[in-house]
């Protein structure tokens, strides 16, 4: 079988009948040797690469760090998931009724006042965070893995495949994202599953449009044309060659879609698509509580900074990012 | 010109029935059983099929969504089951209230906006520039509600500046109208407000590169002549495509702004209609919100053409 290309050893030629490589020490040896060597080659030039890799991102983490947009950003954002996580242990009970105090103004028992069921002010605005934390990451995520997909598909095969992808993804968009979101769950119900999903749908064809976007302006170059020269099927080549070349337009993509995910969950809990009460969540808890404006105005400015400082923050957070990675 | 004004309306044509299918579908066939999505889980079975047949739930759904858009073209829009009045007037009465509310908001703020971003665009990186950015940012990402109260707080509850209503009372002068909707329009200016002077912003740098400035600049123009006759007019192509492009979040915070104003806009009619499963009026104002949508950006293309000579000379 020698030769025929389906038996393929270290050297077809020695290949006669009756003598196997294999069994034979010398050789056995002489191909250990060769197979570490062109290892330690390969090592070095993966090291090599990863060096340059650790580098790079070690600069990026450097200018990051000295952004003040970006750390700014990050700090408002921390502290509110820190809040989210932890406020339970720092403040009162965000759900604990008192008849008694109802409507009180910012004093020292309640510094940010009390609401018309005499719940702390402050420990409802720091719980809710924790819905809005909840819903826009896990939404976004999911955003990014369709439209990282579909950006990936679409902009890899292009022809045919693209034109039917891009043309319905621009009828989903013939509508504004809040009414559909709205027509959605109107019929299908509420819960944090239902909106999660409808938000991470309703952002996915604006993300597969940037992937898709930076697919294309990679798919041209070198190293993918050597890789299908290799032989690698296509899946590879989209998933291990052109996505970790398109990360830097992915992140920013997905930092921009955060924040828009903020601001849409935010909407539809005030516009009463979101969770129900006893719930703390900002948008709901200023919905219930806008008729006690001109009474006990705390009730509804406090969650209104809180949820306001949020989507600032997240916003910082991409305006540093975009600055940084656009150098 | 006419040509492009013509293909761009041609075009608009599948997208329309494209998203009246969207919508269909979305109205129609997730709530599963239209008739019982109505009546409610407590109705009788016999009660939900009679519905259903009355409302011809129980016909194939091409059928249906043919009978649908047939009707809706002949301006026969149907009954509101809920609230027992004809779809088409409450619709459009309230197309006309959220119309009148956008389009102020949108020619208060659009001047503005782009004389912020040329402004910063014309400091680029300065103090001002950075301050302008971020300032007009914020405003855009912050959402209307949370606007929409502080600034009720501020403007009418502490300073009684302005009315805590959208609308004046019966029977006031129709330039009163006005004053009562400044303050639920300032959440729809702020929401505009950063994407405009963004693009005004970037335009304006780029423009400034550009070698017919430089050329304009040596041969002597006085500087205001040079901003308003070179800079200011090739910045406008990318921040009209944008306003365009941003009448989907308009809508957006139409709905929410006229929710937190109580406002009798289309916006709040959807809300209404959605928490009360009133589908024929859902349906007819999401359609009317698509329409407008790509009337929108119909406008936008147009204006674009009107700005830039290649474009308008070119057809």
């Amino acid at each position: 079988m020698a030769g025929d290309g389906t038996n393929l050893g270290p050297n077809p030629d020695l290949q006669t009948e009756g003598w196997r490589p294999d069994a034979d020490p010398e050789m056995l040896e002489l191909q250990a040797d060769a197979a570490s060597a062109r290892q330690t080659e390969e090592l070095h030039a993966d090291a090599a690469a990863e060096r340059e890799q650790r580098r790079q991102r070690r600069y990026l983490v450097r200018a990051l760090l000295r952004s003040p947009t970006f750390m700014t950003g990050m700090v408002i954002v921390l502290f509110w998931v820190f809040m989210a996580l932890f406020s339970a242990y720092v403040t009162q009970s965000p759900t604990n009724v008192d008849a008694a105090a109802s409507l009180k103004a910012p004093s020292v028992a309640h510094l940010f006042g009390t609401d018309e069921l005499g719940r702390d002010v402050l420990a409802r605005t720091m719980a809710g965070a924790r819905t809005v934390l909840i819903i826009a990451p896990l939404a976004t995520i999911l955003a990014l893995l369709w439209g990282g997909i579909i950006g990936l598909v679409a902009g890899f095969y292009r022809g045919y495949t693209d034109e039917v992808i891009m043309r319905l993804i621009d009828v989903l968009l013939a509508l504004p994202i809040v009414i559909t979101s709205i027509l959605v769950l109107s019929l299908l119900g509420t819960g944090l599953t239902i909106i999660i999903i409808t938000i991470g749908a309703l952002f996915t064809p604006v993300v597969s449009r940037t992937v898709r976007a930076a697919v294309i302006g990679e798919r041209e170059r070198e190293y993918v044309m050597a890789a299908r020269l290799r032989g690698e099927r296509s899946a590879f080549v989209m998933a291990r060659e052109i996505l970790p070349n398109i990360t830097q337009p992915i992140i920013v993509e997905g930092t921009i879609r955060l924040g828009y995910a903020v601001f849409t969950a935010a909407t539809l809990s005030f516009l009463g698509f979101g969770l129900g009460p006893p719930s703390p969540d900002w948008g709901l808890t200023i919905a219930n509580e806008r008729i006690y404006l001109q009474v006990a105005p705390w009730t509804v400015l406090f969650p209104a900074l809180a949820l306001a400082s949020l989507v600032v923050g997240v916003n910082l957070i991409t305006d540093g990012l975009g600055r940084v990675f656009s150098k | 010109m006419l040509r492009l004004i013509g293909r761009r309306l041609l075009f608009m044509v599948p997208t329309l029935i494209l998203a009246s299918m969207l919508i269909f579908a979305l109205a129609e066939v997730l709530p599963g059983n239209v008739g019982r999505s109505i009546l409610g889980i407590y109705a009788p079975q016999q009660a939900v099929d009679n519905l259903n047949h009355q409302l011809g739930a129980d016909r194939p759904l091409v059928v249906r969504w043919g009978t649908w858009a047939g009707h809706f073209v002949e301006g026969n829009w149907g009954i509101s089951p809920v609230q027992k009045v004809p779809v088409r007037p409450t619709v459009l009465k309230a197309l006309g209230y959220s119309v009148v509310l956008a389009g102020f908001a949108l020619v208060v703020i659009v001047p503005i906006a782009i004389l912020l971003g040329v402004f910063a665009g014309l400091r680029r990186d300065s103090v001002l520039d950075r301050g302008i950015t971020i300032s007009t940012l914020s405003m855009t990402v912050i959402p209307e509600f949370v606007s929409g109260v502080v600034l009720l707080w501020v403007f009418a509850v502490w300073l009684k500046w302005l009315p805590v209503t959208a609308l004046p009372p019966d029977g006031s002068p129709f330039y009163e109208r006005f004053y009562y909707l400044i303050l639920p329009a300032i959440p729809l200016m702020f929401l505009e407000l950063g994407y405009i002077a963004r693009m005004a912003r970037v335009g304006t740098v780029q423009v400034l590169a550009m070698p017919y400035i430089r050329t304009a600049v040596l041969k002597g123009l006085p500087r205001r002549r040079v901003i308003f006759g070179h800079v200011l007019r090739n910045a406008m192509v990318p921040t009209v495509t944008v306003i365009g492009s941003q009448v989907g979040w308009l809508i957006g915070g139409l709905v929410v702004v006229e929710t937190l104003f109580a406002y009798p806009g289309i916006g709040q009619l959807m809300v209404r209609s959605a928490q009360q499963h009133d589908i024929p009026m859902l349906e007819a104002s999401v359609l009317m919100v698509a329409v407008l949508y790509m009337v929108a950006n119909l406008i936008a293309d147009i204006v674009v053409a009107l700005l830039n000579p290649r474009i308008r000379m070119g057809g």
